[in-house]
């Protein structure tokens, strides 16, 4: 164990001595500064916020959506008038745009940590064989099963790190530009059964925490991908085309009853939650689970088979 | 006792080629074994099987007795290598490379590493990157990693390789020094005899994936061997009948040089004659045969494969 740690500093210490590595953190922090910046300046907080007359602000503007919808046969505004008839009966007055509905939106940035993450993931192990230094790393008294575990599980921590950096940055800038209302506000939205009153915080959570499946998801990939062809350029590329086209490819095939069992048709587990519907009819919560942790396990037995049995030739 | 290392009937194929076809030798504690052959001989290959980078396709190395196969983590403790160039990761400090391959054996103190860096005399470069260090600096820093949980057998894969002359003695001493004061067992490999006859106690010479000899290094100062003297003089034909007539000695005259093959201790009294003979000598040159004419029969015929 003691060993599994050693090995854990020694993946941390080779990341977080490149540049490479902290300048994802500094893409983040501006892409975040930048955002804040647009809302703050575009976005005109100050003639959203209600004063005293909350109830009838909510009631002229339902009435004005109701307009909208009708106008153009598009039911679109739905949800935000169901939301606004919720605040007026139950006197619960819509708290002004904060940190913490910054910190919310900002869920959707785990995009970029997906892709700083496949990108870590690629190269853990090809950069071993591009320096050289998988000789020197591989003639110590551990078992290379080891070795490739404790870079995997690098490759978490390096996502969670970020993932953590991303919350509390958004929460320090969304501070500075828009206040924070108290330590755990509550956000009305829509939810599966209806209009629901939850925790903003539980909610942040909820999102990251569905986002990190996807994420944890792509970054198996590469990593297999990279075990298998030593080569990060290709694990990189493949997985990062596979996120943004894995969609639409579902889109495709959706009509086969197979495409459910297609990795990307279940990687976005928002379906099942919200006001989300399933992708395609008869998946459900536990079958998307199901499918998700087979090909997780496949991964990673395809790097270890390959990691473990490879002979390590010259170049 | 055990041999330090022991290959039994080492093969390695790849593909449908064979590389290594059959090796059987063994090394002695505390002896250093010079690994030679030409480029392409299967110096590397082996090298690999011996620290289980690679598999073996049939037979088997035992390190102290154990296997590289079957007891991998027992058998690797023991060593301590350098295989092909010593690549560290350009990006850190010395002190972190070591530190880092420090980290994955229990029990190496800093001041370990600190009486590392001291011995390879790495001290004042430790703190920069191992990126701005020159070749040299970088072979010091493949023995440091090689030597930090004190192995008992030590390879080392062209070690001299991009050494100037000072650099190779230095790692020469060293070499000594570990074998003759500490008992480590040293395999070094090279295609160079010239770079490491001076620090092999024996030389093993191999060829197309087969061993064909093993030699002990002779002593040098043993005044009966035979060496071959090569003699760049004003007058070649008269030292010629000089060296036949009155030394009884055989000698021919090639590439302007006369050469003779003699017993050592006649050396200084053939000086002495070419010199009462008033002979103008630009050099007298010794050369220890066996091995030297062993290699070069080799490598003469050798097509890389
Ligand atoms: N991965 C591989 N696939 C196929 N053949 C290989 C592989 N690695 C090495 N060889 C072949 O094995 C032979 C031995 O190579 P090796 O690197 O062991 O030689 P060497 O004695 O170390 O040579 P050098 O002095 O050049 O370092 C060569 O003919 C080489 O072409
Ligand atoms: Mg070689």
């Amino acid at each position: 164990m003691l060993n599994f740690i050693s090995l854990l500093k020694n993946e941390q210490m080779k990341l977080y001595s490149r540049f490479a590595t902290w300048s994802m953190y500094i893409i983040l922090a501006v892409i975040l500064f930048a955002g804040a910046l647009i809302v703050f300046v575009f976005d005109n907080i100050d003639e959203q916020t209600y004063n005293d007359n909350w109830k009838e602000q909510l009631a002229q503007e339902n009435e004005e959506l109701l307009e909208v919808n009708e106008e153009v046969e598009y039911f679109g505004f739905d949800s935000e008038i169901a939301i606004n008839e919720y605040h007026i009966e139950n006197d619960v007055k819509p708290l002004p745009y904060d940190a913490w509905q910054f910190t919310l939106e900002n869920a959707g940035l785990s995009m970029i940590i997906s892709l700083f993450t496949i990108i870590v993931a690629a190269g853990i192990i090809s950069n071993e064989y591009r320096w050289g230094t998988i000789k020197l790393l591989l003639i110590r008294p551990i078992s290379r099963t080891k070795i490739l575990f404790s870079k995997f599980v690098s490759v978490l921590l390096f996502s969670i790190t970020m993932l953590a950096f991303l919350f509390i940055i958004s929460l320090v800038i969304g501070a500075i530009f828009f206040g924070i209302n108290g330590w755990n506000p509550s956000l009305v939205q829509m939810g599966t059964d209806g209009v629901e009153e939850v925790s903003i915080f539980a909610e942040i959570f909820t999102q990251y925490g569905l986002n990190m499946v996807n994420l944890v998801m792509m970054a198996t990939f590469a990593f297999m991908i990279s075990t298998l062809f030593r080569s990060s350029a290709m694990a990189i590329g493949l997985a990062i085309f596979l996120m943004f086209t894995g969609n639409s490819i579902i889109g495709f095939v959706a009509e086969y009853d197979w495409a459910k069992y297609i990795l990307f048709a279940n990687t976005n587990l928002n379906q099942y939650f919200g006001s989300g519907s399933p992708v395609m009819d008869g998946m459900t919560l536990g079958f998307s689970i199901t499918v998700l942790v087979v090909y997780f396990v496949l991964f990673l037995l395809v790097s270890w088979f390959t990691f473990t049995k490879r002979d390590i030739a010259g170049n | 006792m055990t041999a330090s290392m022991e290959l039994q009937d080492v093969h390695k194929s790849i593909g449908n080629k064979q590389i290594i076809k059959g090796l059987n030798f063994s090394i002695k504690r505390g002896e250093v074994f010079g690994f030679l052959g030409p480029n392409g001989a299967g110096k590397t290959t082996t090298i690999r099987m011996m620290v289980g980078l690679m598999k073996i396709t049939s037979g088997d190395i035992k390190i102290n007795g154990l296997s590289i196969k079957h007891n991998f983590k027992e058998a690797i403790q023991h060593v301590g290598a350098i295989v092909e160039n010593p690549e560290m990761y350009p990006f850190m400090s010395g002190w972190n490379n070591l530190k880092h391959y420090a980290r994955m054996i229990p029990g190496i103190t800093d001041e370990r590493i600190k009486e590392v860096i001291r011995l390879v005399g790495l001290e004042k470069a430790i703190h920069e990157k191992v990126g701005k260090y020159s070749l040299g600096m970088r072979q010091r820093m493949g023995i440091a990693q090689a030597l930090l949980h004190k192995p008992s057998i030590l390879i080392l894969d062209e070690p001299t390789n991009g050494l100037d002359p000072a650099g190779i003695r230095e790692i020469r001493t060293y070499i000594r020094n570990l074998a003759e004061q500490e008992q480590v067992s040293v395999i070094v490999s090279s295609h160079l005899l010239s770079e490491i006859e001076l620090m092999c106690d024996r030389i093993g010479i191999i060829k197309n994936g087969e061993l064909i000899t093993v030699e002990e290094v002779q002593d040098t100062n043993t005044e009966n061997d035979h060496v071959t003297v090569k003699l760049d003089v004003d007058d070649n034909e008269k030292v010629k009948s000089i060296l036949q007539d009155q030394l009884e000695l055989e000698a021919k005259i090639v590439q302007d040089r006369v050469v003779a093959n003699l017993p050592k201790r006649i050396v200084p009294q053939l000086v002495r004659k070419l010199v009462e003979e008033d002979i103008a000598i630009y050099e007298v040159a010794v050369e220890r045969s066996r091995l030297e004419d062993k290699f070069f029969e080799l490598i003469g015929e050798n097509t890389i494969a």
